[in-house]
């Protein structure tokens, strides 16, 4: 019983409320928020329980079927599918990703400056003029297949484009920069003296690796790990352009909703159902990584 | 007899001001087609009539649609295709247009007009035709290909390209079994179900943008595609052959309608008569090679332009689409669960 006010004042002394100059600093973002992020979704949300009509226009008819098509089969395939080319992807940038980004992290200030800027220049270059370029790279006439027929390590031409590899491929490559920067940013602050400290008392370089380290640089690992994981399952324009539009993820359905098909509300249950997922596994993964610190 | 001079000058310049003030606010909204209506022909219809083309552009008839309905714009032309103009007059969403502001309708070929989706030819004006047809490149294939059963029989697997349009790839299965493509119901699915099942998985891209960079790549031998990119195709070498069904095939015709309430209706006339000018017409063709309904402009065409028989197939069976309304769910699905099955 007794214990009781000891939390609370904990708690109102680490949550402040913001007095008027913090809300008057903050006004511009929640400005934002809510007219671009709030209030879509409040429409989004709406239509989600609305029908079409024959034009494909949404009529305010309440119901709950929307939703119910969500559990056919063929859409539940395709949304695991989506999970498991996104979990591939978020590994593979992990593993790519984790040593560039340490390694920057570690370097000497104005070589660290040089490779971040490498990472960052694609971002210059538009992203579909990036994907043509893959294509031109992948195609059966192009660079790559020529140098490994003349290295003779394939016989025919190189069928690699508009499959579900090339579609894996667009996907790391577009997304490795999302894992690097937040893995750079923890990478960078680590104390070196802490793994001399491990080093010395005896701990192999693995070990140190695994048990100082990693620890180290996880606040940056789930960042990096969020935000390619998320965008990776919603992407639709690497598996219409490198997939060939014949693998489908769960994007290009919704994308497909509000273009050939016309039904918005079908859409915008689909979108918000992945929402919801989103919102919860956030937060369930939030509250795992709160608790280990 | 100074002051009246002087009068008269003012006067003169006010008037001149006016009529210019009133020349300048001369301009009609146009929502046509990506790559679609040649820049020269704006231009020069600017240049007559002083009346200023505002064009913007769409992708697909599914986009023009939300931006027409969602009444973002007043636009005084839209460019729909056949199925999409039957469902805009059905739901009211058209003028009729003024035909005696538009003599030159008599330059377009009586097989373009009166079609189902304007059966009394009230509201549109056909601006260009075309069909959807087999693409192959002669040099690697060299079993002879005349259906869709030849495109999919087995031996071109993986060297396949088609549209990415959904309810056209239904219609191919549709008709090798002989059923109506416009009536799209579950039943219809049901039986078209395990031919497109077989089909499918030997597409190597569905591409509905620009088809023809796959076969110019030498990614795929075989495509079934747009007749424009086809034409395009022959145009750049001749050993790619366009081939029209023999079960038959998709003849769309894009036409030229008046969205209602389109507050230049009258320029707008101007505008499709003005396009309906046979050497006005002649450009679009030579820009964009579809099969012009202007009989009048096809005269001026060279016999290499007429001899493309991608822009000028051998006649076969050949129908326009009707609008299917809610039935576009179904087809979606279909198409996403046999992609997803791949």
């Amino acid at each position: 019983m007794a214990a009781t006010p000891v939390p609370l004042a904990k708690d109102s002394g680490g949550r402040r409320v913001p007095g008027l100059i913090g809300w008057l600093l903050l006004s511009p973002m929640l400005l934002w928020l809510v007219l671009f992020v709030v209030f879509p979704t409040a429409i989004l949300f709406v239509y989600s329980f609305c029908q079409r009509d024959e034009l494909g226009q949404v009529v305010f008819d309440f119901t709950w079927s929307n939703y119910g098509r969500i559990f056919d089969p063929v859409y539940l395939r395709i949304f695991g599918r989506s999970l498991w080319y996104a979990a591939l992807t978020t590994g593979l940038c992990l593993v790519i990703g984790y040593p560039v980004a340490y390694f920057i992290g570690r370097s000497p200030p104005r070589r660290r400056s040089l490779l971040l800027l490498a990472v960052m220049v694609p971002f210059w270059i538009s992203f579909l003029l990036r994907t043509y370029a893959w294509i031109s790279l992948l195609k059966a006439e192009g660079p790559l297949s020529a140098l490994l027929q003349w290295s003779q390590l394939i016989a025919g031409p190189l069928e690699i484009l508009y499959t579900p590899a090339a579609v894996i491929i667009g996907l790391v490559y577009t997304y490795l920069p999302f894992m690097i920067l937040p893995i750079f940013t923890s990478a960078e602050k680590l104390d070196h003296s802490m793994i001399e400290a491990a080093l010395d008392l005896g701990a192999s370089p693995v070990r140190a690796f695994t048990q100082v380290i990693i620890p180290l640089t996880k606040p940056g690992i789930f960042a990096g790990v969020l935000l390619v994981f998320v965008p990776s399952i919603g992407m639709f324009a690497v598996t219409d352009l490198m997939g060939g539009a014949k693998v489908s993820m769960i994007g290009n359905v919704i994308q497909n909703q509000f273009g050939q098909a016309r039904d918005w509300p079908f859409g915008a249950a689909l979108g918000i159902t992945f929402l919801a997922l989103f919102a919860v596994t956030f937060w369930f993964l939030h509250d795992r990584n709160g608790e280990a610190h | 007899m100074k002051i009246r001079l002087r009068t008269l000058l003012t006067l003169g310049l006010a008037l001149g001001a006016a009529l210019h003030l009133v020349a300048a606010k001369k301009e009609i909204n146009l929502f046509g087609w990506s790559e679609y209506v040649p820049q020269a022909v704006l231009d020069q219809f600017e240049k007559e009539t002083g009346i200023k083309v505002n064009y913007e552009t769409y992708a697909s008839n599914e986009e023009m649609l939300s931006k027409l309905l969602g009444g973002a714009a007043e636009f005084d032309l839209v460019q729909p295709s056949e199925y999409v103009v039957e469902a805009l007059v059905k739901a009211g969403k058209l003028e009729a247009i003024d035909f005696a502001r538009v003599p030159n309708m008599k330059n377009v070929g009586a097989e373009f007009l009166r079609q189902p989706h304007d059966p009394e030819q009230k509201y549109s004006v056909p601006y260009m035709a075309g069909t959807v047809g087999i693409v192959v490149n002669t040099e690697k294939v060299k079993q002879p290909i005349v259906g869709m059963k030849d495109v999919f029989s087995g031996q071109c697997a993986g060297r396949i390209v088609t549209l990415a349009d959904n309810r056209e790839i239904l219609t191919w299965a549709l008709r090798t079994l002989d059923r109506d493509i416009n009536v799209i119901t579950p039943e219809a699915i049901a039986a078209a179900r395990p031919v497109l099942a077989k089909w499918l998985p030997q597409i190597r891209l569905f591409d509905s943008d620009s088809p023809k960079t796959a076969l110019l790549n030498g990614e795929v031998d075989i495509g079934v595609i747009w007749s424009g990119e086809a034409a395009l195709l022959y145009r750049e070498d001749k050993k790619f052959a366009y081939i029209l069904p023999k079960e038959g095939a998709h003849l769309w015709i894009d036409s030229l309608v008046i969205p209602k309430g389109a507050p230049h209706k009258a320029d707008a006339e101007t505008f499709i008569n003005f396009i309906l000018r046979p050497e006005v017409s002649v450009l679009i063709s030579e820009a964009f090679p579809y099969t012009n309904p202007n009989l009048e402009a096809r005269k001026l065409l060279s016999p290499e332009q007429l001899g493309n028989p991608a822009s000028y197939p051998a006649p076969t069976k050949l129908e326009s689409f009707h609008d299917i309304g809610k039935a576009a769910g179904i087809v979606d699905k279909l198409i996403t669960d046999l992609k997803g099955g791949s």
